[in-house]
Formats: C-alpha cells, sequence, structure tokens
C-alpha cells in the first residue's frame, strides 16, 4: 500500500497554545479515514496545515509518488496537486447556479488567461451531469445553489470535491445538520469516492462514523491518540477517559 | 447546443440598442446638425456623462462582480486625462507659437521653440523648463498609449503589492484611497511637472482642427464617447460571463473556496483591477477633451467615493445598473448644483439645493443601501420574469 500523504513530527502552536503537537499521520492512496477527537483536538488545524491555509513551525508534510513537500505551496497549487476540501459549514456559490459551482470546480486550467478563453465542451458537460448523478442533484442543474436544502448545498459540495478529482478529499462534518437518509446518502457518496482515492473524513458524530466504516485515528490535544478500527479504539482507555468519557459523562 | 455571447445575454443586445438611440437622437438634434435642439455645452454633458457611465462599468467590473471597492479607479480616470491633455497642450500651444517666432528675421532654434514652448505653458508655474514626463508630449500615439499603459501599469504594480499581501475588504479600500490622495497631492505641487495646481486647460481645442466649430468637435467627442462605451460594454459583459464570470463572482463571495478549487485568486483580482484601471485611463482620456480642464483636484478622493456611490445606487453586479446610477446621479447632481433646481423657502429657511444636494444624494445612498440593495437597476428585474 503506497503512502500518498504523509505527516511528520508537526507542531504549530497559536499565541503559546499548541494546536497541533508532534503530529504524525499517513494516508494510502485509496481509502476511507475519519479522524475524530474532542473539540480543540486539532482536527481542522490539522486540515488547514495540509491544504496550505496554516504553516506548522516544525515538521514535515510529504506528497505523492514524486514525495514533494507541500509546505511552502500555497493553497490553489495544493489544490491543483489534487487535494480537495470541504468545509464544515456547506459553502457553495450560492448567487450561482448547481451547474456554474461544478463547472468552476471542475480539473481544467485554472489560470486567468486560460478560464477567459474557456470554451464550454462536451467532455465537461457528461461530467457535470455524471457527477451530478452521483450526488443526487441530477435534476438541479439549473437551480441557484443558494435555494438548495441544508443536505443539497453538502452534497453539492462534495461534488465539487468530486469535480476537481483530487487524489485526497478532506470532508469536515460532512453529516452536520442531516436526517438520517440524507446521512445515509452522504455515507455511500463517500464510500464510493474511496475506492479510487483516500478521503478523510472529520467527524463529531460517533454514530455516521460507526455507518462509514473505517479505519479510525483518535486526535487528542494535537497528537494522534488512538489508531485502528472503531470497536479497537472505542475500547482505549484512555480514548475513553478524554473523549467518550466525557460526551457519555 | 453553444449558444452564442449574445444569446445567453440579452441585456447587453437591449443596452446597445438603447445607446445607439439615444446617440443618433442627440446627433440628429445637436447644434452641428443645424437642428440646434441641443445645445453644444449640453452634448458636452451628455458627452462627459458618457465617459462616466463607462468608468461607472469599470467600477462595477472591480467592486460589483470581483468585490473589490477601489476607491480609486479616478486616480486612473484622471491619469487618462493628464496624458491625453498633455498632447493637447503641447501641440495646441505650439501650433500658436512657432508661426510666430518663424515670422522674425532670424529662423528660431529648436532650443528657442522648445522654450518659447515651456514658457507659455509653465509662465504660471514660473518655469519654461520641459520636465522630463513632458519628453513626448509632442507625439500623439506615445501619449494615447500612456493613457492605457500608466493606469495599467500602476494598477498592476498596486495591486501585485496588496493582492499578494492578501488585504482586503476595508483595508484594501483604505488603501487605494490613500494611493489616490497620494496622487492627487503629488499633483499639486508645482514639482510634478503637470502645472500643480493649474492643471492642464484649453484641452477643448483639438489641435489640426483649430477651424473647426466646437459644436462639431463636441458631436465627435459625443460619438466616441458612445462607441467608447458600447465596446466596453461588450467586453466587460463577455469577461463578466461564462466561466471568468464565475470565478470573479466566486471571489467576491467567498474568496478562500475559490482558492481550495486551485484558482489563484491574486491573479484574478489583479487582472481585473488592472483592466477596469486600463478602461478608467480611457474614459478620462476621451472626459477632459470635453470638460476642457483637468487639475489634481478632480482626482481628490471624493470622486471615487461618489463613483462608488453611483455604482450602489444604479445597482451592483449588473452593468446596466452601473450605467443607469452614473447617468442618472451625475446628471441629477449637474442639475442641482447648476442652480436647476428651485430653492425651497420654507419662511423660516431657504433650502438652497447648492449646499442640500450631497444631504439629498448621502441620505439617497443610505436608503439604497439598506432598503434597495439591487438599486435602480434591481427594478427590471420586475419586468423580465425569470422563467422557471
Amino acid at each position: 500500500m503506497s503512502t500518498l500523504l504523509e505527516v511528520s513530527g508537526v507542531s504549530v502552536s497559536f499565541d503559546g497554545f499548541r494546536a497541533i503537537n508532534n503530529l504524525s499521520i499517513q494516508f494510502a492512496a485509496t481509502e476511507l479515514r475519519a479522524i475524530i477527537g474532542p473539540n480543540g483536538a486539532g482536527k481542522t488545524t490539522f486540515m488547514d496545515i495540509v491544504t496550505g491555509k496554516t504553516r506548522p513551525d516544525d515538521g514535515r508534510v510529504i506528497w505523492g509518488d514524486r514525495n514533494i513537500s507541500l509546505l511552502g505551496m500555497s493553497e490553489s497549487q495544493i489544490a491543483r496537486e489534487g487535494i480537495g476540501r470541504k468545509f464544515q459549514k456547506p459553502t457553495v456559490f450560492e448567487a450561482q447556479t448547481v451547474r456554474q459551482n461544478l463547472a468552476m470546480a471542475l480539473k481544467n486550467p485554472k489560470g486567468p488567461f486560460a478560464v477567459l478563453m474557456h470554451k464550454k465542451t462536451t467532455e465537461n458537460a457528461a461530467r457535470i451531469n455524471e457527477i451530478a448523478d452521483e450526488i443526487g442533484l441530477g435534476d438541479q442543474l439549473a437551480r441557484i445553489s443558494g435555494e438548495l436544502s441544508h443536505g443539497q448545498k453538502q452534497w453539492l459540495e462534495i461534488g465539487m470535491l468530486l469535480a476537481q478529482d483530487p487524489k485526497l478529499l478532506l470532508v469536515d462534518e460532512p453529516a452536520a445538520g442531516m436526517t438520517v437518509e440524507e446521512r445515509e446518502k452522504t455515507t455511500n457518496i463517500l464510500r464510493r469516492a474511496a475506492q479510487t482515492r483516500a478521503v478523510v473524513v472529520v467527524e463529531h458524530d460517533m454514530e455516521f462514523v460507526r455507518r462509514l466504516g473505517c479505519k479510525v485515528t483518535v486526535l487528542h490535544e494535537g497528537a494522534v491518540l488512538a489508531e485502528g478500527s472503531l470497536d479497537h479504539v472505542t475500547s482505549n482507555q484512555t480514548v475513553i477517559d478524554v473523549y467518550l468519557g466525557r460526551s457519555h459523562a | 447546443m453553444q449558444k452564442t455571447f449574445i444569446a445567453q445575454n440579452p441585456s447587453v443586445l437591449w443596452f446597445l440598442a438603447t445607446l445607439g438611440l439615444f446617440t443618433c437622437i442627440v446627433a440628429l438634434m445637436s447644434e452641428a446638425t443645424g437642428v440646434d435642439l441641443i445645445s453644444t455645452s449640453f452634448l458636452k454633458t451628455l458627452g462627459k456623462t458618457l465617459c462616466l457611465c463607462l468608468i461607472a462599468i469599470a467600477m462595477d467590473v472591480v467592486w460589483g462582480y470581483c468585490g473589490i471597492l477601489s476607491l480609486g479607479h479616478f486616480a486612473f480616470f484622471g491619469i487618462g486625462g493628464y496624458a491625453i491633455g498633455m498632447w493637447l497642450m503641447y501641440a495646441r500651444t505650439e501650433a500658436i507659437v512657432v508661426p510666430n517666432l518663424m515670422a522674425q528675421t532670424i529662423p528660431p532654434t529648436p532650443q528657442e521653440i522648445s522654450d518659447a514652448i515651456g514658457n507659455q505653458i509653465f509662465g504660471v508655474v514660473g518655469s519654461s523648463e520641459f520636465p522630463m514626463i513632458w519628453t513626448f508630449a509632442d507625439n500623439l500615439l506615445v501619449q494615447m498609449l500612456m493613457v492605457v499603459l500608466v493606469p495599467g501599469f500602476l494598477a498592476l504594480i498596486f495591486g501585485w503589492l496588496a493582492f499578494r499581501s492578501r488585504v482586503t475588504g476595508v483595508y484594501l479600500s483604505i488603501l487605494t484611497q490613500a494611493m489616490t490622495l497620494a496622487l492627487s497631492l503629488y499633483l499639486f505641487q508645482t514639482d510634478s511637472g503637470l502645472r500643480g495646481n493649474n492643471g492642464l486647460s484649453g484641452l477643448q481645442n483639438i489641435p489640426g482642427f483649430e477651424g473647426a466649430p466646437q459644436a462639431t468637435i463636441s458631436l465627435v467627442f459625443f460619438v466616441a464617447s458612445a462607441f467608447a462605451l458600447a465596446f466596453s460594454y461588450v467586453f466587460f459583459a463577455w469577461v463578466v460571463s461564462g466561466k471568468m464570470g464565475s470565478v470573479v463572482k466566486g471571489i467576491r463571495d467567498n474568496e478562500a473556496r475559490v482558492r481550495f478549487l486551485g484558482y489563484h485568486v491574486e491573479s484574478y483580482k489583479l487582472f481585473i483591477f488592472t483592466i477596469t484601471a486600463i478602461v478608467s485611463g480611457i474614459a478620462g482620456a476621451l472626459y477632459y477633451p470635453q470638460a476642457g480642464i483637468i487639475n489634481p483636484g478632480e482626482i481628490a478622493p471624493i470622486a471615487s467615493i461618489y463613483l462608488a456611490v453611483w455604482v450602489a445606487i444604479g445597482g451592483r453586479g449588473r452593468l446596466y445598473g452601473a450605467v443607469i446610477g452614473a447617468a442618472f446621479v451625475s446628471l441629477l447632481s449637474s442639475w442641482f448644483t447648476g442652480g436647476g433646481a428651485p430653492d425651497i423657502n420654507l419662511g423660516f429657511y431657504t433650502v438652497q439645493w447648492t449646499d442640500w444636494w450631497l444631504v439629498l444624494l448621502g441620505v439617497s445612498f443610505v436608503a439604497v443601501t439598506l432598503f434597495f440593495p439591487k438599486g435602480i437597476g434591481g427594478l427590471f428585474d420586475y419586468l423580465v420574469r425569470k422563467p422557471s
């Protein structure tokens, strides 16, 4: 199993607070992984570091077959390298249609002049339809995305990630605010996506993580506390103490 | 399945038709055609208004579409005016001075000619030396290039510095305003080589057309302004349609998201900032020959704030809204401040519109922002029912 992303010995502090403390974590080229942990465990900061939003004080972030460092690359460069990110709150471009949102995300040249001269192609249109069907918005392409329901916006954003055709998908709390059926659908979308790429889901909701049925990494105080199947980590005494113990108290 | 750009944007066609009709009617009614229903001075006002509409659509693209509230676009407008004004003033002075010198018994040396022209132009600031920036003032082609290149280059440098440091929102507005103020203050100085607070004048006299009456010259500039507006309108409408428009609007609504989609946001902002600066420069170059005079006061930050007010009142994020806002508010403004509006006698106090117009404008701006964020242009949404 080849390593897609290797984060090793990364630390970052904000005003003296160590958000990430000597964190090391690896992801394979095709896998589904859930990252769980209490508030302030450093889940979002971890994503910020991988996507280039935050620069770590220390450590290495190595990406892909060519073993290149992601540190020092801009957010847009990292995105073009093949890392897609979904935010916790659904952030789609609400003033634009579902089709426009997906078209913008498609894996095409992204420089201003290429975009200015961009012509619509049948391949792109077909790809947009394909993704829209995958996320269950096939009949909603012409709608202004601001009119979509909360769940549909979440899916649209996942669709935008798929349109980018990333090698690694970072998904922050995809199930937040979803109904039971919506959750099921989201789980299926993510599972299918993980067959051809790495999908990392940050989640609070243990029920959703159980549904995903994948390897779980528990973060605590900016470092990995435990790793393995959900049953394995939930039976770990330290995990129970710092995380589950609290939420069940 | 490929719909043409015009078919996707019917408002462009409507706009061009309206502008064409307006231009033809005004031209036919002008003094130059002998109908004389529109005086030359009013024709100039209309021509200038078209130039203001032109900078307004540039402002709408940078602010309404890209979300950069620039309070500096009138600086680019002024630079365009100065660039063309230098040639106008130089060539005109040369045309007056040289025949006089030639009439003398001893033919003048090139130095004497240069001094005589310099003396005419810079006498007001106590000099006859041509500053370096006037090196190409005798060359119309170079000065026309300056109209495009100087605002473009300035915008490129300024934008690059500001955007790469991720300065956004109100901080960016303040920065652009500071740039405008600095430029204005610099031009006020005699050292700037552009005649300090005197500015450049006599720009309505076009060298080579001394015999032509102002009525004809004004008509030519009016029509030229209309063409510039039409071309720029189509150009900008094309830029903000399609994928470029998607990305630019995306940057306005959520910059970070666009970045994580793999777009280099700074390049896009720089592109939009620079092309709109260039169009503003062209607008200025067409405006000031109609105004006849340009001075550093024109570049003062307040002008750029007015520009933002026009676009807001007209309706952001739709080009025709910017045109409506600029035309409506600037014409109304000259009516109120020009003494066109009758004073209102309240018995205990007389409302003089020359003083109270700004209050009215300010109140309308606040009212539009609070209650009609879509502006006047938003009224068209009621006319055009969306197919569901």
